[in-house]
């Protein structure tokens, strides 16, 4: 069994970062990650002989710094490998994708670095083949450099869905239209305070002109309604600002309304016992401030894991500044997005899905709720198959949380986390592999 | 070189090395990868492994599509439905 004084979670941003603090002061790291190759989401890297899709120089420079962190000596990189949890024993319970075995492996500390999901508001129609998250259709394009075919849509809310359209239109196929349901435009002063941030404005502002010169049409202040399979078309019904009503025929739609961590159903943070290790969150799945953040907050969590294994180190820096002025950045873009008529989920017709795994409805979390004896989120889940599915709650927790509450107004808010548990494991593994680890031989360790 | 395919519901799907099997079926306009226990249909969309949405059958084991690379000669299904809820 290989031996590693700390294991870090997810190769993003938060994990390279970490796995560089650590590793920089001779201790043992190892690195799981889901995919072949380090980079997470945000620095997803493209097939063998394809060049990168086009982003900023400065985030290719920190993505290459990072990278260095994996080649000192101490790291092991452990690719094709879906972190199932935490057990009992305080074994990190891994799922090595190449043989479907699943590894037990010991540190003293755990660094957890599993990044963000998409938030995505239900609306009619989202769970149809053809619909996925802006995010996901950007990911596809960065790892194989070619554009989603044929007529596509972008809705939501949020900067990404202008950096998806202007990768979309570098590589040939601009978006129809991006539906926003901010007015970004529409705050002056927001947008100025952006003017602390230099980086990110001068990025905002080449996707917009990428997006600007192409055809893409950014419809603000406006939400997609529905979306309904017609003729192998999406007919997609948008609410313009103005109350009216048009409609528009594409291929594919993407789908984003913002990241949250990526937590659901981790082991919380936690001091060690003697049993369990140490473990520590870092990066979006700690606090979704994006990738600038992640780094810092991943250097942040190896001096904390540094810490405990008693290193004397040199304190690296105003890491504590740089979460402050990405969480300051973050919070002017969520003013600038902000959506200007948000949308009440209860208004939604009844045959709405919110959890998609189960097939879960508007309608069927309101025959729940509305009873005399107020369910809590976790009898929703035990009830009704709320966040019960294989996603465990990713994609439906929060919109459940959201309409509990909307639809008790007087109650305590629901929380998605009190719907979701923590459990391992955290991601569906297969019954076979699970057995091969409960009879690995090897004696556990003390 | 030209080897480089995978076959899915019995047709062959070509791939670059590296690309996922649900990259490579996006290219040939495959969106749709079967249909769920709850009648919905299973496709692509968060990219990251964690909608679970994709999940095939490669060589008769569940895999997300959006994770697993393609490799030459894989056997890609989609999952089948209970009995009674197709």
């Amino acid at each position: 069994m290989a031996k590693h004084d700390v294991i870090i979670v997810g190769g993003g941003p938060a994990g390279m970062a970490a796995a560089g603090v650590l590793a920089g002061h001779g201790l043992l790291v190892g690195v799981i990650e889901q995919r072949q190759k380090p980079g997470g989401a945000i620095y997803r890297q493209p097939i063998a002989g394809l060049a990168p899709v086009a982003r900023s120089r400065a985030a290719s420079r920190r993505f290459q710094s990072l990278l260095t962190n994996l080649d000192r000596p101490g790291v092991s990189f452990l690719a094709s490998r879906v972190f199932l949890g935490i057990d009992a024993d305080g074994y990190v319970l891994c799922e090595d994708r190449t043989c479907n075995v699943v590894e037990r492996l010991k540190a003293r500390a755990v660094i957890l670095a599993t990044g963000a999901v998409e938030k995505v508001m239900p609306r009619p129609g989202w769970e149809l083949d053809g619909v996925s998250t802006a995010g996901g259709l950007q990911v596809m394009m960065k790892e194989t450099a070619r554009p989603p075919a044929g007529r596509v849509l972008l809705a939501g809310s949020g900067p990404l869905l202008v950096a998806v359209a202007a990768q979309m239109a570098s590589l040939g196929n601009p978006p129809v239209a991006i539906i926003e349901a901010g007015d970004p435009i529409g705050h002056i002063a927001d947008g100025l305070g952006l003017l602390a941030h230099p980086a990110l404005l001068a990025e905002a502002f080449s996707y917009m002109f990428q997006v600007q010169k192409s055809p893409t049409r950014w419809i603000r202040a406006s939400n997609l309604a529905a979306i309904e399979r017609k003729d192998g078309s999406l007919q997609c019904t948008v609410v313009r600002r103005d109350g009216k009503v048009e409609r528009l025929e594409v291929d594919r739609v993407g789908l984003h309304d913002g990241i949250a961590p990526n937590n659901f159903g981790l082991p919380a943070a936690r001091d060690t016992n003697g049993i369990m290790p140490l473990i520590l969150h870092a990066g979006d799945c700690r606090e979704a401030l994006g990738a600038v953040a992640a780094g810092a907050d991943g250097a942040r969590a190896g001096l904390a894991a540094l810490a405990f294994v008693g290193k004397t180190f040199q304190d690296g820096g105003p890491v504590g500044r740089a979460l402050e002025q990405q969480r300051h950045a973050q919070t002017l873009l969520a003013r600038l997005f902000a959506p200007v008529r948000p949308q009440r989920l209860g208004n939604l017709p009844d045959n709405t899905l919110l959890c998609r795994c189960e097939g879960r409805t508007v309608g069927d979390l309101r025959r729940l709720v509305e009873r005399d004896d107020a369910l809590t989120g976790r009898e929703v889940k035990h009830n009704g198959r709320f966040a019960m599915g294989s996603c465990q709650g990713r994609f439906c927790a929060a919109a459940t949380a959201a309409l509990m509450s909307e639809l008790r107004p007087g109650d305590p808010p629901a929380a998605a986390s009190d719907i979701t548990g923590q459990r391992w494991p955290v991601r569906p593994v297969s019954i076979a592999a699970l057995i091969h680890a409960a009879s690995d031989q090897t004696p556990i360790e003390k | 070189m030209s080897q480089n395919v995978f076959s899915w519901m019995g047709r062959s799907v070509a791939f670059r090395d590296g690309e996922s099997i649900a990259a490579a079926l996006e290219h040939v306009g495959i969106r749709c990868f079967g249909t769920d226990d709850q009648g919905l249909p299973r496709r692509y969309f968060c990219g990251i492994g964690a909608c679970q949405n994709c999940l095939v059958l490669v060589d008769g084991r569940t895999v997300e599509a959006c994770l697993m690379p393609a490799s030459a000669g894989l056997v890609v299904r989609a999952l089948e439905v209970p009995h009674g809820q197709a």
